[in-house]
Protein backbone atom coordinates (compact mmCIF):
# COMPACT_ATOMS: atom_id res chain seq x y z
CA UNK A 1 0.00 0.00 0.00
CA UNK A 2 1.14 3.20 -1.17
CA UNK A 3 2.39 5.71 1.92
CA UNK A 4 0.07 8.75 2.22
CA UNK A 5 1.01 11.59 3.97
CA UNK A 6 -1.58 13.99 5.25
CA UNK A 7 -0.50 17.36 5.25
CA UNK A 8 -3.80 19.02 5.36
CA UNK A 9 -3.86 22.25 7.95
CA UNK A 10 0.43 22.79 8.08
CA UNK A 11 1.98 25.65 7.62
CA UNK A 12 5.30 25.81 4.95
CA UNK A 13 7.60 23.58 5.05
CA UNK A 14 5.60 21.20 7.04
CA UNK A 15 4.38 19.50 3.41
CA UNK A 16 7.47 19.91 1.91
CA UNK A 17 9.77 18.34 4.52
CA UNK A 18 7.40 15.25 4.91
CA UNK A 19 7.58 14.79 1.10
CA UNK A 20 11.18 15.00 1.16
CA UNK A 21 11.90 12.70 4.21
CA UNK A 22 9.53 9.83 2.04
CA UNK A 23 11.42 10.65 -0.75
CA UNK A 24 14.76 10.36 0.90
CA UNK A 25 14.03 7.13 2.27
CA UNK A 26 12.75 5.63 -1.37
CA UNK A 27 9.39 5.68 -0.88
CA UNK A 28 6.62 6.95 -3.66
CA UNK A 29 4.02 8.67 -1.55
CA UNK A 30 0.23 10.50 -1.86
CA UNK A 31 0.58 13.83 0.00
CA UNK A 32 -2.92 15.32 0.33
CA UNK A 33 -2.55 19.15 1.01
CA UNK A 34 -5.38 22.02 1.81
CA UNK A 35 -3.90 24.67 -0.55
CA UNK A 36 -2.21 25.96 -3.91
CA UNK A 37 0.97 27.25 -2.44
CA UNK A 38 1.95 23.82 -0.84
CA UNK A 39 0.69 22.17 -3.59
CA UNK A 40 2.95 23.98 -6.11
CA UNK A 41 6.00 23.77 -2.94
CA UNK A 42 5.64 20.09 -2.62
CA UNK A 43 5.32 19.53 -6.26
CA UNK A 44 8.34 21.60 -7.43
CA UNK A 45 10.64 19.83 -4.95
CA UNK A 46 9.60 16.77 -5.44
CA UNK A 47 10.31 17.42 -9.14
CA UNK A 48 14.14 19.25 -8.10
CA UNK A 49 14.50 15.40 -6.66
CA UNK A 50 13.88 14.02 -9.89
CA UNK A 51 10.56 12.16 -9.26
CA UNK A 52 7.07 12.45 -10.66
CA UNK A 53 4.12 14.49 -9.35
CA UNK A 54 0.87 13.77 -10.60
CA UNK A 55 -2.01 16.21 -8.64
CA UNK A 56 -5.71 15.16 -8.40
CA UNK A 57 -8.03 17.84 -6.75
CA UNK A 58 -10.69 16.13 -4.40
CA UNK A 59 -13.14 17.95 -2.53
CA UNK A 60 -11.19 21.38 -2.15
CA UNK A 61 -8.06 19.31 -1.25
CA UNK A 62 -4.98 17.88 -3.49
CA UNK A 63 -3.65 14.52 -3.85
CA UNK A 64 -0.30 14.64 -4.77
CA UNK A 65 1.19 11.21 -6.06
CA UNK A 66 4.54 11.25 -5.68
CA UNK A 67 6.81 8.87 -7.57
CA UNK A 68 10.59 8.00 -7.66
CA UNK A 69 11.60 8.37 -11.04
CA UNK A 70 14.19 7.76 -13.36
CA UNK A 71 15.82 10.77 -13.05
CA UNK A 72 16.57 10.65 -9.24
CA UNK A 73 19.67 11.73 -8.30
CA UNK A 74 20.93 12.61 -11.81
CA UNK A 75 22.17 16.24 -11.29
CA UNK A 76 22.61 18.00 -14.19
CA UNK A 77 25.83 19.47 -14.74
CA UNK A 78 26.68 23.17 -15.13
CA UNK A 79 28.89 24.23 -18.49
CA UNK A 80 30.84 27.01 -17.01
CA UNK A 81 31.38 29.55 -18.97
CA UNK A 82 34.43 30.33 -21.05
CA UNK A 83 36.03 33.47 -18.76
CA UNK A 84 35.62 34.24 -15.08
CA UNK A 85 32.27 35.03 -13.69
CA UNK A 86 31.43 38.26 -12.42
CA UNK A 87 29.12 39.60 -10.02
CA UNK A 88 28.50 43.10 -9.73
CA UNK A 89 26.95 44.70 -7.04
CA UNK A 90 25.30 48.28 -8.31
CA UNK A 91 23.20 48.98 -4.99
CA UNK A 92 23.91 47.75 -1.25
CA UNK A 93 20.36 46.20 -1.92
CA UNK A 94 19.03 42.58 -4.14
CA UNK A 95 16.46 44.49 -6.31
CA UNK A 96 14.39 47.64 -6.18
CA UNK A 97 11.24 48.16 -4.22
CA UNK A 98 11.37 47.84 -0.37
CA UNK A 99 14.62 48.56 0.46
CA UNK A 100 14.29 46.63 3.58
CA UNK A 101 13.69 43.35 1.48
CA UNK A 102 16.53 44.24 -0.47
CA UNK A 103 18.95 44.39 2.37
CA UNK A 104 17.59 40.86 3.69
CA UNK A 105 18.03 39.66 0.10
CA UNK A 106 21.65 41.09 -0.68
CA UNK A 107 22.50 39.61 2.78
CA UNK A 108 20.98 35.69 1.96
CA UNK A 109 22.40 35.90 -1.33
CA UNK A 110 26.80 36.73 -0.05
CA UNK A 111 26.00 34.18 2.46
CA UNK A 112 25.06 31.37 0.09
CA UNK A 113 27.43 32.83 -2.56
CA UNK A 114 30.12 31.23 0.00
CA UNK A 115 27.50 27.44 0.19
CA UNK A 116 27.31 27.01 -3.45
CA UNK A 117 29.59 26.49 -6.59
CA UNK A 118 30.38 27.69 -8.91
CA UNK A 119 31.78 30.29 -7.04
CA UNK A 120 32.69 33.66 -8.81
CA UNK A 121 35.74 34.45 -10.21
CA UNK A 122 35.35 38.68 -8.90
CA UNK A 123 32.80 40.56 -7.40
CA UNK A 124 32.41 43.95 -8.29
CA UNK A 125 31.27 46.95 -6.00
CA UNK A 126 30.25 50.37 -7.40
CA UNK A 127 27.70 52.84 -6.52
CA UNK A 128 25.78 52.44 -3.49
CA UNK A 129 27.19 48.64 -3.74
CA UNK A 130 30.33 50.23 -2.20
CA UNK A 131 28.65 50.59 1.27
CA UNK A 132 28.70 46.22 1.48
CA UNK A 133 32.09 46.62 1.78
CA UNK A 134 33.10 49.20 4.30
CA UNK A 135 32.18 49.77 8.38
CA UNK A 136 28.75 48.65 9.57
CA UNK A 137 28.16 46.75 6.79
CA UNK A 138 26.21 43.36 7.77
CA UNK A 139 27.88 41.24 4.91
CA UNK A 140 31.85 41.48 6.01
CA UNK A 141 31.70 37.98 7.94
CA UNK A 142 30.69 36.51 4.30
CA UNK A 143 32.77 38.94 1.91
CA UNK A 144 36.03 37.86 4.26
CA UNK A 145 34.99 34.23 3.30
CA UNK A 146 34.87 34.73 -0.06
CA UNK A 147 37.78 36.48 -0.66
CA UNK A 148 39.53 33.91 1.66
CA UNK A 149 38.52 31.51 -0.88
CA UNK A 150 39.99 32.87 -3.53
CA UNK A 151 37.55 35.51 -4.91
CA UNK A 152 38.48 39.15 -6.19
CA UNK A 153 36.49 41.80 -4.66
CA UNK A 154 36.81 45.13 -6.85
CA UNK A 155 35.67 48.38 -5.18
CA UNK A 156 34.96 51.20 -7.02
CA UNK A 157 37.22 54.30 -5.86
CA UNK A 158 35.56 56.79 -7.05
CA UNK A 159 32.32 55.33 -5.26
CA UNK A 160 34.35 55.03 -1.87
CA UNK A 161 35.33 58.60 -2.46
CA UNK A 162 31.61 59.66 -2.97
CA UNK A 163 30.27 58.62 -0.22
CA UNK A 164 33.03 59.86 2.30
CA UNK A 165 33.95 56.26 2.94
CA UNK A 166 37.43 55.76 1.39
CA UNK A 167 39.01 55.01 4.73
CA UNK A 168 36.22 52.80 5.79
CA UNK A 169 37.05 50.01 4.05
CA UNK A 170 36.81 46.52 5.76
CA UNK A 171 36.80 44.20 2.46
CA UNK A 172 38.32 43.96 -1.01
CA UNK A 173 40.43 46.00 -2.56
CA UNK A 174 40.18 49.65 -3.79
CA UNK A 175 39.96 49.33 -7.76
CA UNK A 176 39.45 52.14 -10.74
CA UNK A 177 37.00 52.06 -13.89
CA UNK A 178 39.74 50.60 -16.17
CA UNK A 179 39.93 47.69 -14.10
CA UNK A 180 36.48 47.45 -13.29
CA UNK A 181 35.45 47.94 -17.48
CA UNK A 182 38.49 45.86 -18.61
CA UNK A 183 37.29 42.96 -15.70
CA UNK A 184 33.67 43.49 -16.77
CA UNK A 185 34.38 42.85 -20.42
CA UNK A 186 36.73 40.00 -20.42
CA UNK A 187 33.78 38.14 -18.30
CA UNK A 188 32.85 34.68 -19.52
CA UNK A 189 28.97 35.92 -17.77
CA UNK A 190 28.28 38.70 -15.89
CA UNK A 191 25.57 38.36 -12.81
CA UNK A 192 24.09 41.87 -11.64
CA UNK A 193 21.76 41.37 -8.64
CA UNK B 1 30.59 29.42 6.09
CA UNK B 2 33.61 27.22 7.04
CA UNK B 3 32.65 27.36 11.01
CA UNK B 4 32.43 23.71 12.53
CA UNK B 5 30.59 25.18 15.62
CA UNK B 6 27.04 24.26 16.19
CA UNK B 7 24.42 26.62 15.36
CA UNK B 8 20.72 26.37 15.47
CA UNK B 9 18.15 28.56 13.09
CA UNK B 10 14.97 30.48 13.98
CA UNK B 11 12.53 29.82 11.74
CA UNK B 12 9.50 32.21 11.27
CA UNK B 13 5.92 32.24 9.27
CA UNK B 14 6.84 35.81 7.35
CA UNK B 15 9.54 37.80 6.52
CA UNK B 16 8.46 40.65 8.71
CA UNK B 17 8.57 38.49 11.67
CA UNK B 18 12.26 37.59 10.90
CA UNK B 19 12.68 41.16 10.48
CA UNK B 20 10.92 42.11 13.76
CA UNK B 21 13.08 39.36 15.45
CA UNK B 22 16.09 40.38 13.95
CA UNK B 23 15.80 43.74 16.02
CA UNK B 24 14.77 42.09 18.76
CA UNK B 25 18.44 40.71 18.56
CA UNK B 26 20.42 43.33 17.96
CA UNK B 27 19.10 44.74 20.74
CA UNK B 28 19.57 42.26 23.11
CA UNK B 29 23.78 42.06 21.56
CA UNK B 30 23.07 38.51 20.34
CA UNK B 31 25.28 37.69 17.73
CA UNK B 32 23.93 35.91 15.01
CA UNK B 33 23.43 36.10 11.24
CA UNK B 34 20.18 36.35 8.61
CA UNK B 35 19.98 33.63 5.92
CA UNK B 36 17.86 31.76 3.45
CA UNK B 37 16.05 28.95 5.57
CA UNK B 38 18.50 26.16 4.17
CA UNK B 39 16.91 24.38 1.13
CA UNK B 40 17.19 20.73 2.89
CA UNK B 41 14.33 22.39 5.14
CA UNK B 42 11.83 24.25 2.45
CA UNK B 43 11.81 25.54 -0.91
CA UNK B 44 10.66 29.26 -0.52
CA UNK B 45 9.68 29.93 2.68
CA UNK B 46 11.92 32.87 2.86
CA UNK B 47 14.54 33.74 5.69
CA UNK B 48 15.40 32.91 8.91
CA UNK B 49 18.30 33.65 11.53
CA UNK B 50 21.00 31.80 12.64
CA UNK B 51 22.72 31.86 16.16
CA UNK B 52 25.41 29.63 18.26
CA UNK B 53 23.92 27.34 20.40
CA UNK B 54 25.31 28.42 23.55
CA UNK B 55 23.13 31.46 23.57
CA UNK B 56 19.66 29.53 22.91
CA UNK B 57 18.37 30.85 26.39
CA UNK B 58 19.36 34.14 25.60
CA UNK B 59 17.61 33.85 22.59
CA UNK B 60 14.72 32.33 23.91
CA UNK B 61 14.30 35.52 26.69
CA UNK B 62 14.86 38.07 23.99
CA UNK B 63 12.10 36.72 21.28
CA UNK B 64 9.62 35.48 24.61
CA UNK B 65 5.76 36.57 23.60
CA UNK B 66 7.77 39.55 21.07
CA UNK B 67 7.72 37.28 18.01
CA UNK B 68 5.60 34.47 16.51
CA UNK B 69 8.45 31.94 16.42
CA UNK B 70 7.44 28.87 14.04
CA UNK B 71 10.19 26.80 15.34
CA UNK B 72 13.87 26.87 15.89
CA UNK B 73 15.98 24.01 15.07
CA UNK B 74 19.63 22.72 14.92
CA UNK B 75 21.13 23.46 11.49
CA UNK B 76 23.65 20.98 10.34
Amino acid sequence: MIHEIDARGLACPQPVIMTKKAIEAGEDCVVIVDNEAARDNVCRMAKSQGCEADVEERDGCFRIRVMQGAGRKRKESVVPAAGPTVVVFPCDRMGKGADELGNILVRGFLHTLGEISPRPDVMIFFNAGVKLTTDGSDVLEDLHALEKAGVRLLVCGTCLDFFGLKDKLQAGIISNMYDIAETMLSAGRIVRI
Amino acid sequence: MTDTKSFYIVLFDSTSEALLAEKLFKKAGISHKVIPVPRQISSDCGVCIRFSAPDMERVSAALDDRVAVRDISPLD
